[in-house]
């Protein structure tokens, strides 16, 4: 396959890791933890999500070793995803595993990359908007710095990975609202109907029938719709239906 | 002046105008991070941003419709008396950004049951009473095909032939109709009305439809009463209620009964429905 090729695959993976339209997060993660190495010549790739809290954050790696070491940096609160995740700005920043400051900077990460046989790192941030949400840490074992082209390819991918992300949440939030506004309108047509039944059973008025149902249904603490759906599918408390 | 029907008035346009302010910045929102992809689209290999910043462009201008509703309905309150019977309704500013008098929404349940429905007119709700009343015409349809509907003349005759014979014998020469799309999902139709036929539905029926869907479901800010404007029919449903409980049958066939008897004798729902509740109608 030509470089190209790789990618336009690996655009197809990502945005059929939530075909289904689910916000499902360790799909399209560890599709681009898993494809990043081959596809932009480096020996690991990384990827942690936490658009919310980071103790909450999500991780996957490109291997087993990578993925465990970016659970832990998680817990420390350091290496380069925490810290690409907080800056929350995104220059590409490379960094030299190797060097003094990078070991004062992460003491926990950078033996532990160092041990693994990773020199060189690199922190992409999966950008929403103007907000990083998650980071594409890029391993790399060689002794020179990644390429420029890695660089912007990586980028690409992670942009790309992060609007695939965002369109997913947008549609798990659209069916929610869908239920959910249904539901209140069923709710209400249940209510009305439990109304009639109520007010022909006990010959009352409709707004004394619908006291009725509520005093039930605050008295026994349940909602005033599964109360009202029992009224009319004659399943209620015969105290409630009977005179 | 009826001073509660001012002060709800105030409040009324307040609100809208709010709505509009917010579902602005919104398009703002959109519109910047539609640039932001612009400006990355044009770097090598980024072509993707182009499409992404494409759908954002076309939020910003869904959200600026929105606006134009609001602000519409905002003028529209303003200049309301305070009167009970002129009380503005939101679809009325609907119709009129689809340039036709008559404008209807229902909020359709997953097997389009009309859960609810708003009217710009009296020619609009009997029409929105048709299809409730025999589960047929254009909202059904646009909302089962997930696709627009406009059909004018005699042809409607023959696509609805329950319905169809009694729009037109209300006037009406076409009809076009849009599902309400939230993502995959479809929460309703919007139907417009006209007494002249018309080769082509409204230009902007499926843009309008949008911001509409945004205004009851999607803004933060959602309002699927639309300023009170929407009914769910309590009446029929309280009578239902009663017919159900005075004759043994389920509550869903005491709503055919009374649909059927509204067929039969040509009136609403509403009216056989009245009769039942105020006890001028003893069995069905």
């Amino acid at each position: 396959m030509t470089p190209e090729q790789r990618l336009a695959d690996a655009f197809v993976a990502l945005a059929g890791s939530t075909a289904d339209g689910s916000s499902d997060v360790p799909g399209p993660l560890s599709v681009l933890a898993t494809r990043a190495p081959a596809l932009l010549s480096v020996h690991a790739a990384t990827v942690v999500f936490a658009p919310g809290k980071y103790d909450a954050a999500r991780a996957a790696g490109s291997n087993p070793l990578v993925s465990r070491l970016e659970h832990e940096a998680i817990g420390w609160r350091e290496g380069p995803g925490h810290d690409c995740h907080r800056a929350d700005a995104g220059p590409w920043a490379q960094t030299a595993l190797t060097s003094r400051p990078t070991r004062q900077r992460w003491p926990r990460y950078t033996p532990r990359a160092l041990t693994l046989g990773y020199t060189h790192v690199v922190a992409l941030p999966l950008r929403e908007h103007t907000v990083t949400k998650g980071v594409l840490t890029l391993l790399s074992g060689a002794q020179h710095a990644f390429p420029p082209s890695t660089l912007v390819l990586g980028r690409s991918l992670a942009d790309f990975t992060a609007v695939i992300m965002e369109r997913a949440r947008e549609a798990d939030r659209s069916r929610t609202l869908t239920a959910q506004l249904e539901q209140a309108l069923a709710s209400r047509v249940v209510i009305e109907q439990a109304k009639g039944v109520l007010a022909t059973r006990w010959a009352v008025p409709l707004d004394e029938a619908f006291d009725l149902l509520r005093k039930h249904a605050r008295s026994r603490q349940r909602p005033l719709r599964d109360v009202a759906r029992e009224v009319i599918e004659g399943r209620a408390d015969p105290d409630l239906t009977d005179r | 002046m009826d001073p509660q029907g001012r002060r709800e008035n105030l409040g009324l346009t307040a609100m809208a105008r709010q709505r509009a302010a917010l579902a602005r910045e919104r398009a703002d929102r959109a519109d910047a991070v539609a640039e932001r992809h612009e400006l990355l689209a044009a770097r090598p290999g980024q072509e993707f941003h182009a499409q992404i910043a494409k759908t954002h462009r076309r939020t910003a201008e869904c959200h600026r419709a929105s606006a134009r509703l609001q602000d519409d309905f905002a003028a529209r309150a303003a200049a309301w008396s305070g009167e009970r019977g002129t009380r503005p309704r939101f679809m009325t500013v609907v119709a009129e950004a689809c340039g036709t008098p008559s404008a209807a929404i229902a909020l359709l349940d997953a097997e389009r049951n009309q859960l609810a429905v708003a009217a710009s007119d009296r020619l609009a709700r009997t029409a929105q009473d048709l299809e409730f009343v025999l589960g047929e015409g254009p909202g059904q349809d646009a909302a089962a095909g997930h696709r627009p509907v406009h059909l004018s003349g005699p042809r409607i005759e023959a696509r609805w032939p329950w319905c169809g014979p009694s729009l037109l014998s209300l006037g009406i020469a076409s009809v076009a109709a849009v599902p309400l799309r939230a993502q995959n999902s479809c929460i309703g139709a919007l139907t417009v009305f006209d007494t002249r036929p018309t080769d082509t539905g409204p230009v902007h029926l499926a843009e309008v439809a949008e911001a509409l869907t945004h205004i009851v479901l999607l803004d933060p800010d959602a309002d699927p009463d639309l300023y009170g404007g929407t009914d769910m029919r309590a009446t029929v449903h309280q009578a239902a209620g009663m017919v159900s409980a005075r004759t043994g049958c389920s509550v869903s066939d005491a709503l055919a009964l009374i649909k059927a008897r509204a067929f039969t004798e040509e009136v609403s729902s509403e009216t056989v429905a009245g009769e039942i509740v105020h006890g001028d109608r003893k069995l069905i």
